[in-house]
């Protein structure tokens, strides 16, 4: 089965986007229209959920919801909203999906998140133990992981020529290479390959990776840095090898054994995309039901059967195979079920410290140019 | 007093408000669409912030100019050099369609004009993505000019500047046939048969006669296609690289990513500063005031 390929942005979301900012930051003062006929409002990523998911929610609970696709960035999810988040007004969503590191944003810096409502969390406990205290939000009162994912290294073997599995090795492809846009995600794997701590990160242990970094687009070894659209050029060939993230991987390898998600030997990130209920949402308690229903296993494995990423929560694997067919065989990919030897590679990037991430965007931006 | 010479004086009165009151949609309009939003804008780029999510003060801050200068000159050199290179490309194409099109086009000028904006009805974004397949390392552009031994092979034509001054030329381009169309249309056929009557040649009644009326036209289109590519950013993202970055770029960042809005806005007026003063002198270069 091949979905229109994955989750996070195209960046012509952000493209359009970037035209039209100065409109948004002018609009952001009228505030959300949508949602006015009281449907429980949701926003997503594309290709972020399975097509019968929210027939199947408004049967079961009763529920009528306006689900969106229309997060294709954290960043500029971030500056078309913040105005409005900042005087506590409503976005005209009820429920995000939004990275770690900005969840953590959202729940300790601002303090722009609505706890969910804990009577209304039967599924709860299904949540993977690994997964139930993470730095961003301890006892999970605000968020619940929407899917996991994993960023290493992917590659077109018919290009490449050969097996990746360092970054050195990455750097020394002769064909144009990618790192992606998204700034803990490039430094993160690099922090991993100079032997940093990615699970407490700082500008000070970051440095080593950012002068790897800034020598390797000094010397033309990496050429370019891109959204989720080094998917395409993956799968075309117009790269020979990219950062990339482990489900769009799962989805092009399907349809092109050559193009290779590895992590690198000197390990991988982990992440996840966090359900959020934001300040000022108009139906906290339905938003809680919507996160708390993808916790039930059947749920929870036809969302991950179709979008490919891993799944948060306990049981899906049992549950894929009960599905059958082209389900049953994603028990066997371990970036859809991860084996322990492979959750072993794998680490999360920290939590930055204010200071900190500032400097690391203006001087991750200045690396890619901008 | 009669009540005719109060009517007069109350005319009068009216009269002198009428011009105030007929210009004063047009007033409100810049009132509320460029002088609010332009000074809103000023005041940003003089404002700074003491951490990343606070809300921007206005305390006279000039360091914003001087990081807009001495960070991203680099991005000001090439988005001017890109947009200029953009726009010689666009005009040497474009003279010569316009032409074509206005002279030689008989009953099918229409069909013709419509074959130049069609590809237009696509999405800006899709068209510059299709650039990425065609210009692709495995597509057949590269291979032809590998087979001929233009490029090496391992050598690229995605992602270098040249890719990027293409999808500019390619995007702008009907931007720059129109307006020289609708000058060159304009003209008078009876005074190519002036010039031939006086014995002129074709080149030299072109050079004569037709150039420099069809030059409110280049100078339009030079406009409409050098200014909206100065300041894009679309195709430096999609089709160039970390060393192709113009201004659009590091707006896009400023704003979008490091949230540093005074930064952004002082490098947006100084990117409107850059282009009124090149606008300035080439409409004094080209000395036109008929600007079509």
């Amino acid at each position: 089965m091949t979905q229109g390929v994955s989750r996070r942005r195209f960046l012509a979301g952000a493209a359009v986007l970037g035209a039209g900012v100065g409109a948004s930051a002018l609009l952001a003062g009228c505030g959300g229209g949508a949602g006015s006929d009281g449907s429980l409002q949701v926003s997503n990523w594309t290709s972020y959920i399975d097509p019968g998911a929210v027939r199947r929610f408004e049967r079961d609970t009763g529920i009528r919801v306006t689900y969106t696709e229309d997060i294709n960035d954290n960043n500029e999810w971030f500056a078309k909203n913040r105005a409005v988040l900042a005087r506590q007004g409503w976005i005209g969503r009820d429920s995000v999906v939004l990275d770690d590191w900005i969840a953590n944003r959202l729940i300790n810096r601002l303090d722009w998140a609505e706890p969910m409502r804990a009577d209304r969390l039967s599924n709860r406990g299904n949540l993977l133990p690994e997964l139930a205290n993470p730095p961003h939000d301890p006892e999970r009162r605000f968020s619940l992981p929407w899917q996991v994912g994993l960023t290493g290294i992917a590659y077109n073997r018919s290009i490449t020529g050969r097996e990746i599995r360092t970054f050195d090795e990455f750097l020394a492809i002769d064909g144009t290479t990618a790192v992606l846009t998204e700034m803990r995600d490039t430094v993160g794997l690099v922090m991993r390959a100079t032997g940093a701590d990615v699970t407490r990160p700082s500008a000070a242990a970051a440095e080593p990776a950012f002068t790897e970094l800034e020598r390797a687009v000094a010397d033309g070894r990496i050429d370019a840095f891109t959204g989720n659209d080094y998917v395409n050029d993956l799968a075309t060939g117009n790269l020979a090898a990219a950062f990339a993230w482990s489900g769009d991987v799962a989805q092009i390898t399907r349809d092109n054994p050559d193009v290779r998600f590895v992590l690198p030997e000197s390990g991988g990130l982990i992440w996840s995309d966090n359900h959020i209920i934001p300040k000022g949402a108009r139906r906290p308690a339905a938003a809680t039901e919507w996160i708390d229903w993808f916790y039930d296993p059947t749920n929870a494995a036809r969302l991950t059967a179709y979008v490919q990423y891993i799944s948060p929560v306990q049981g899906v694997a049992e549950e894929l195979t009960r599905l059958g067919g082209a389900a049953a065989r994603l028990v066997d990919d371990p970036l859809v079920v991860p084996t322990p030897d492979l959750l072993a590679e794998v680490a999360a990037f920290g939590i930055l410290s204010e200071e900190d991430a500032d400097t690391l965007d203006a001087r991750f931006a200045a690396l890619a140019g901008a | 007093m009669s009540a005719s010479v109060e009517r007069d004086a109350q005319g009068r009165r009216r009269a002198r408000w009428t011009p105030w009151l007929l210009l004063a949609p047009g007033f409100l309009w810049l009132f509320w669409f460029f002088y609010l939003p332009l000074s809103a804008l000023l005041r940003m780029s003089l404002s700074t912030k003491p951490s990343r999510f606070a809300v921007p003060e206005f305390s006279w801050a000039w360091s914003n100019y001087e990081q807009a200068f001495s960070d991203y000159g680099s991005q000001f050199t090439r988005s001017f050099t890109y947009a200029l290179a953009a726009t010689s490309i666009a005009l040497l194409i474009a003279y010569p369609v316009a032409y074509v099109i206005a002279f030689r086009g008989g009953r099918y000028r229409n069909v013709l004009l419509g074959l130049v904006v069609v590809p237009f009805f696509t999405n800006f974004l899709i068209r510059t993505l299709a650039w990425k397949t065609i210009l692709g390392d495995q597509g057949a552009v590269v291979s032809l000019l590998r087979t001929v031994g233009l490029l090496d092979a391992n050598e690229a034509l995605l992602r270098t500047p040249i890719a990027v001054i293409g999808g500019l030329t390619y995007n702008f381009l009907p931007f720059m046939v129109l307006p020289i169309y609708v000058s060159l249309e304009k003209i008078d056929p009876k005074l190519l048969d002036a010039a031939r009557d006086l014995y002129s040649n074709t080149w030299r009644g072109f050079r004569k006669v037709v150039l420099p009326l069809s030059l409110p036209g280049v100078f339009a289109g030079s406009l409409l296609v050098f200014i909206p590519a100065a300041g894009d950013f679309v195709n430096a993202y999609y089709l160039g690289n970390a060393k192709t970055t113009m201004i659009g770029n590091v707006v896009q960042d400023q704003f979008l990513v490091q949230n540093n809005y005074p930064v952004a806005a002082a490098l947006s007026f100084v990117f409107i500063a850059i282009v009124m003063v090149i606008v300035a002198v080439y409409s004094r270069l080209l000395g036109t005031e008929d600007l079509t």
